[in-house]
């Protein structure tokens, strides 16, 4: 039997055991958490790797979102200013049609001084169509470093002709895992209708719509002249022009132009030469559809006030066509920002349980630890006061 | 005189008591030293023919109070928990290193997530400079902890090698000294004498031995004792063996007897025990599964990135890594298969796709002549066998996949065919040919006229209308990302019109242009040189956002950023952050596992070396309870010494 050397090894293996035990205890306290390190508890260690980094996904997700949103919401407000833009022109358009600005030589200045109202609304149009955000250009689809409409102008400074020269797709990006959503759009999708409908011919030169399939668009002339032996079709003031045979089948001829656009034209009918007035609905864009109209209300080409009356009416329903897109695509983007408002809600709902059960698994209870603490050190105690006992009488001590 | 005799062995026997408690009190706090006890025999002598017994006390000598079993399990245990000591404290220091829980923003998993998520963020904004600088910004964070934590482990592997060739110093002079001790016992024991403090001295070096490294040991006889371990003689008799530590050739630690370079690897027990095993397990397995997980993120983000182009625009110019060999073989993952350039002319608008076949079984230089045969570029090779391929003046070229702008074949027999433009981003997996065919007889537009298109395996895929209904010009989609639009033209059935699309999902088959650092986003093979690429830090407009056409897109940095969810091969199916995550969990649970096992092994130790104090350890009580036992047999011998004298006196008085 061999007391001292065993209380001595008792209370030092002791003493440690409770040092090391008050030291886990303390750090617990002191940074909150019950895991300080994987080793504390591996398994809940790695749930909680997981979780955080599952917060940091959903939050960048919901960073997304927002950013998404506020481009969406940016588009829509766009969208709308143009939309009602397009409804004072039509106001102003079913103002002439109503004589309101009088007839005759009144009625052309006046229909001048709308088309000056349009050249602004245009120059606008294409300001609001080129609009950037946050450094990207939200209407020209993939392409958003790149101004999506270029203009080109007369010498006047008046714009002639818009060409789109952004992409074809929107900019699609994840939204939530496996979610995906376009945050900008590619304006010939927005600014353009895409309901072709057969073409509707103006004039007495007694064309009519071929069966073909045409793919010009929006409003264009049709010159038909006569070299004395056949009628000369043109859809280009006459750089290209398609004769009509004499004989056979006249019924679809393919009238081109040096873009290779095709109108399909049946000539049977066809008994004087002039210049038609031809509309092709569901294919308006527009800025073609309000440099036609402009022009038109300076009637360039000298047309009867009957004619010019008729073709503002077209016009004006060529406008509501681009109108009622613009008003769809705005319907479209309000859904999407509503379908992004609830996606977001629904993973703030994910990252919040997430957050609750990593801080459920991570952090320490604290009155637990105080009860453990408590208890370590009385034991801590009692191991050095039995030792001190136990140490303090030998039988040398009696010996005497 | 007998009496006298008695009484003179019971005076000595009870001073040599006196000196055996002494020096048991004396040796109370030594470590190592065992209880020893007077052995006593009652004396005699047996005179002829009689039956008179004369007695007194022999000393028969002075023993070592040792249970030998209980000896060697302290041995045994010390020397198990001397490993799983080392291991845990190391182990600890590795799992520090990771940084885990350290803080909210410390540890790889975060740098990890942060690294995919400037991904996701670039995939919002692929063009622009803030996003693009992010990428850059967190992928140098992240290659530089991954290096970081991988020159950590291989510093702790020499810092473990150099404290094993210290261990193996101090083991090397304990065998010594045992050697010199058995010596010396096996001496006093053969002239009769007591070695009971040498031996004390000698296990208690034997002890230390055993903490040091694992050994089992046999007693011979004249208290001789021989020592080995893992079949390697230590100490045989007075004779010591010298042993070294060094690496084996394929880097792992090993153990033999010094000059023999005989090495063994399998080494157990005490703190060289411990040493091996995280040199050569622990601290190794955790350096592989690091080099797989920087392996697996560099190979997976620069298989897409060599396809893909960025806000800068297609090349003029590319250079490789340096390689260590032209033969292709020898140069990481090289298969046979296909290296798709696709070439623009930018004086034309012309643009080609041309494919340059590669045999794993040739070297750098046959590339590079293929390549240099195709009009526009031109490829070199530096004497470091870097590849650089350099365009022509008026000419660029890139890997991406996008789809050509015209059919790849085209077989239109009227004289005014449509013309076919092609758009779009292929979304399928494989290479493939479709075929689109003509039905009816007619102009597109008009009548009935159609497209069948099918696919490689000759699969009807879709059927497109470009009769009545369909205006010249419109985008068809076929339904895989690819979009085609005739212009107004005739086409026949009866002729056979047809024309053909390649669409590729790889246009390097071969993984040619990730092996040999072209266009890649990361450089190196491993966590040890994991880096960035110096030309995406230069400019950080190069990183490959991009495979449509127009170089506007999205896809590929989205496809870049996806691989944050997806399961590789190479990393047992798991994703990148489940990988790290599974790395750290082993870690913590073998620190865990290790952590009971050296509670459990001290808590051996403590009951052992209790049970070894209460039958061989001093306890003071005892020794003054003995040392009254021998104070009163010597006062009684002395007492009767004087009695004895008293009455031999009388009797001479009397005579």
């Amino acid at each position: 039997m061999s007391g001292f050397n065993s209380v001595y090894n008792n209370v030092t293996f002791a003493l440690q055991l409770h040092s090391k035990a008050l030291f886990g205890l303390q750090e617990q306290a002191s940074t909150g958490s019950r895991i300080n390190r994987p080793s504390d508890d591996a398994a809940t260690a790695y749930r909680v790797m997981g979780l955080n980094s599952q917060q940091r996904y959903h939050t960048n997700f919901i960073d997304t979102i927002e950013n998404a949103v506020s481009t969406q919401i940016m588009a829509s407000s766009v969208l709308q200013n143009m939309g009602t833009t397009l409804i004072d022109t039509m106001v102003h358009l079913t103002q002439i049609l109503s004589g309101t600005y009088g007839e005759g030589e009144d009625g052309q200045s006046s229909r001048d001084r709308v088309a000056l109202e349009i050249n602004d609304v245009l120059e606008q149009m294409v300001s609001s169509a080129n609009t950037k955000y946050v450094d990207q250009y939200i209407f020209g689809g993939d392409n958003t470093g790149t101004v999506p409409y270029r203009v080109q102008r007369d010498n006047n400074g008046e714009i002639i002709g818009i060409t789109y020269q952004g992409s074809t797709d929107g900019r699609n990006i994840q939204v939530a895992p496996g979610v995906q959503s376009d945050i900008t759009y590619a304006g010939d999708d927005i600014f353009r209708s895409s309901d072709r409908e057969t073409p509707v011919f103006y004039g007495t030169a007694g064309a009519a719509a071929g069966t073909g399939t045409s793919s010009v668009k929006g409003d264009l002339w049709l010159t038909v002249t006569n070299d004395g032996s056949n009628y000369k079709l043109s859809i280009d003031g006459g750089t290209t022009e398609i004769t009509v045979p004499s004989s056979g089948d006249i019924s679809n001829i393919a009238v081109t132009n040096a873009n290779g656009e095709v109108l399909y034209v049946d000539a049977t009918n066809i008994t004087a030469t002039g210049t038609e007035r031809v509309r092709i609905p569901g294919t308006y864009d527009i800025f073609n559809v309000l440099i036609s109209t402009r022009d038109l209300l300076r009637n360039s080409n000298g047309l009867s006030d009957t004619m010019v009356a008729g073709l503002v009416d077209e016009a004006s329903k060529s406008i509501e066509e681009t109108k009622n897109v613009l008003v769809a695509k705005e319907s479209s983007i309000g859904t999407r920002i509503n379908f992004l408002d609830s996606l977001k809600d629904s993973i703030e709902n994910i990252k919040f349980n997430g957050e609750d059960e990593a801080a459920m698994l991570q952090d320490a209870d604290i009155a637990q630890i105080a009860i453990d603490i408590s208890r370590r050190q009385t034991l801590y105690e009692m191991s050095l006061s039995v030792a001190g006992k136990l140490m303090s009488l030998s039988l040398l001590d009696f010996i005497r | 005189m007998s009496d006298y005799y008695i009484g003179l062995s019971g005076l000595a026997a009870a001073q040599r008591a006196f000196d055996v408690i002494g020096n048991n009190i004396a040796n109370a706090a030594t470590e190592g030293y065992h209880r020893q006890r007077l052995e006593l025999s009652p004396a005699f002598s047996q005179q002829p023919g009689s039956t008179v017994f004369i007695g007194g006390v022999n000393i028969e000598g002075v023993s070592r109070t040792i249970d030998t079993l209980l000896e060697q399990e302290i041995l045994r245990q010390k020397s198990a928990l001397a490993s799983v000591s080392q291991q845990t404290a190391t182990m600890s220091t590795i799992e520090a290193a990771f940084g885990e829980f350290a803080s909210e923003e410390s540890g790889l998993n975060v740098t990890i997530d942060n690294f995919f998520t400037s991904l996701k963020n670039l995939s919002t904004h692929p063009s622009e400079d803030i996003w693009q600088n992010q990428v850059v910004s967190n992928a140098e964070t992240l290659t530089g902890q991954f290096r970081t934590l991988r020159d950590f482990l291989s510093e702790l592997q020499n810092q473990i090698k150099s404290q094993a060739e210290a261990t193996v110093g101090t083991i090397n002079t304990l065998t010594g000294q045992i050697g010199e001790l058995n010596g010396q016992i096996e001496r006093i024991m053969l002239v009769g004498g007591e070695a009971n403090s040498i031996r004390d001295q000698r296990d208690q070096y034997i002890t230390e031995l055993s903490e040091r490294i694992g050994i089992q040991t046999i007693e011979r006889s004249n208290g001789i004792i021989d020592i080995s371990t893992s079949g390697i003689p230590l100490v045989t008799g007075s004779i010591a063996t010298a042993i070294e530590a060094n690496y084996v050739n394929d880097g792992t630690l090993g153990l033999s007897i010094a000059g023999a370079s005989n090495y063994s690897t399998n080494i157990q027990g005490g703190t060289i025990g411990g040493l091996f095993s995280l040199h050569n397990d622990s601290v190794a397995g955790i350096a592989d599964n690091l080099d797989s997980l920087a392996n697996a993120i560099m190979q997976e983000v620069n298989n897409y990135h060599v396809m893909g182009t960025g806000s800068a625009g297609s090349f003029s110019q590319l250079t490789g890594r340096s390689l260590t060999t032209d033969e292709l073989s020898e140069i990481g993952t090289i298969s046979d298969g296909t290296l798709y350039i696709r070439v623009t002319n930018t004086a034309t608008g012309e643009i080609s796709r041309e494919a340059i076949a590669i045999n794993a079984a040739d070297d750098l230089s046959d590339v590079a002549t293929a390549i240099t045969a195709v009009t526009g570029l031109t490829a070199s090779i530096s004497s470091a066998n870097e590849l650089t391929i350099s365009a022509d003046v008026n000419y660029t070229f890139d890997f991406m996949p996008a789809v050509l702008p015209e059919p790849t074949l085209t077989d239109f027999d009227d004289a005014a065919p449509p013309t076919v433009t092609v758009t779009g981003i292929y979304a399928g997996t494989e290479n493939d040919t479709f075929e689109f065919t003509v039905i009816g007889d007619g102009s597109v537009g008009n009548g009935t006229l159609s497209l069948q298109v099918t696919n490689g395996s000759g699969d009807l895929i879709k059927t497109l209308n470009i009769g009545s209904g369909y205006a010249a010009g419109d985008a068809l989609d076929i339904g895989n990302g690819i979009k085609i639009a005739l212009s107004t033209g005739n086409l026949a059935e009866t002729d056979g019109d047809l024309f053909q699309i390649d669409a590729f999902a790889d246009t390097d088959t071969a993984g040619f242009l990730a092996a040999t650092g072209i266009n890649t986003f990361f450089s190196g093979s491993s966590a040890v040189d994991m880096a960035v690429c110096s030309e995406i830090i230069e400019n950080p407009q190069r990183i490959a956002t991009a495979i449509g056409a127009d170089g506007t897109d999205n896809t590929n940095i989205t496809r870049m950023a996806d691989i944050k969810d997806k399961a590789i091969a190479g990393l047992g199916r798991l994703t990148c952050g489940q990988f790290y995550r599974k790395m750290t969990f082993d870690i913590g649970q073998d620190i865990s596992i290790k952590q009971i096992q050296q509670e459990n092994g001290e808590i051996i130790v403590l009951d052992l070396t209790n049970r070894q104090n209460s039958i061989s350890g001093v306890d003071i009580n005892e020794e003054a309870a003995q040392l009254m036992v021998f104070e009163q047999m010597f006062q009684a011998m002395a007492q009767y010494m004087h009695t004895i004298n008293t009455s031999v006196a009388s009797l001479m008085e009397i005579l």
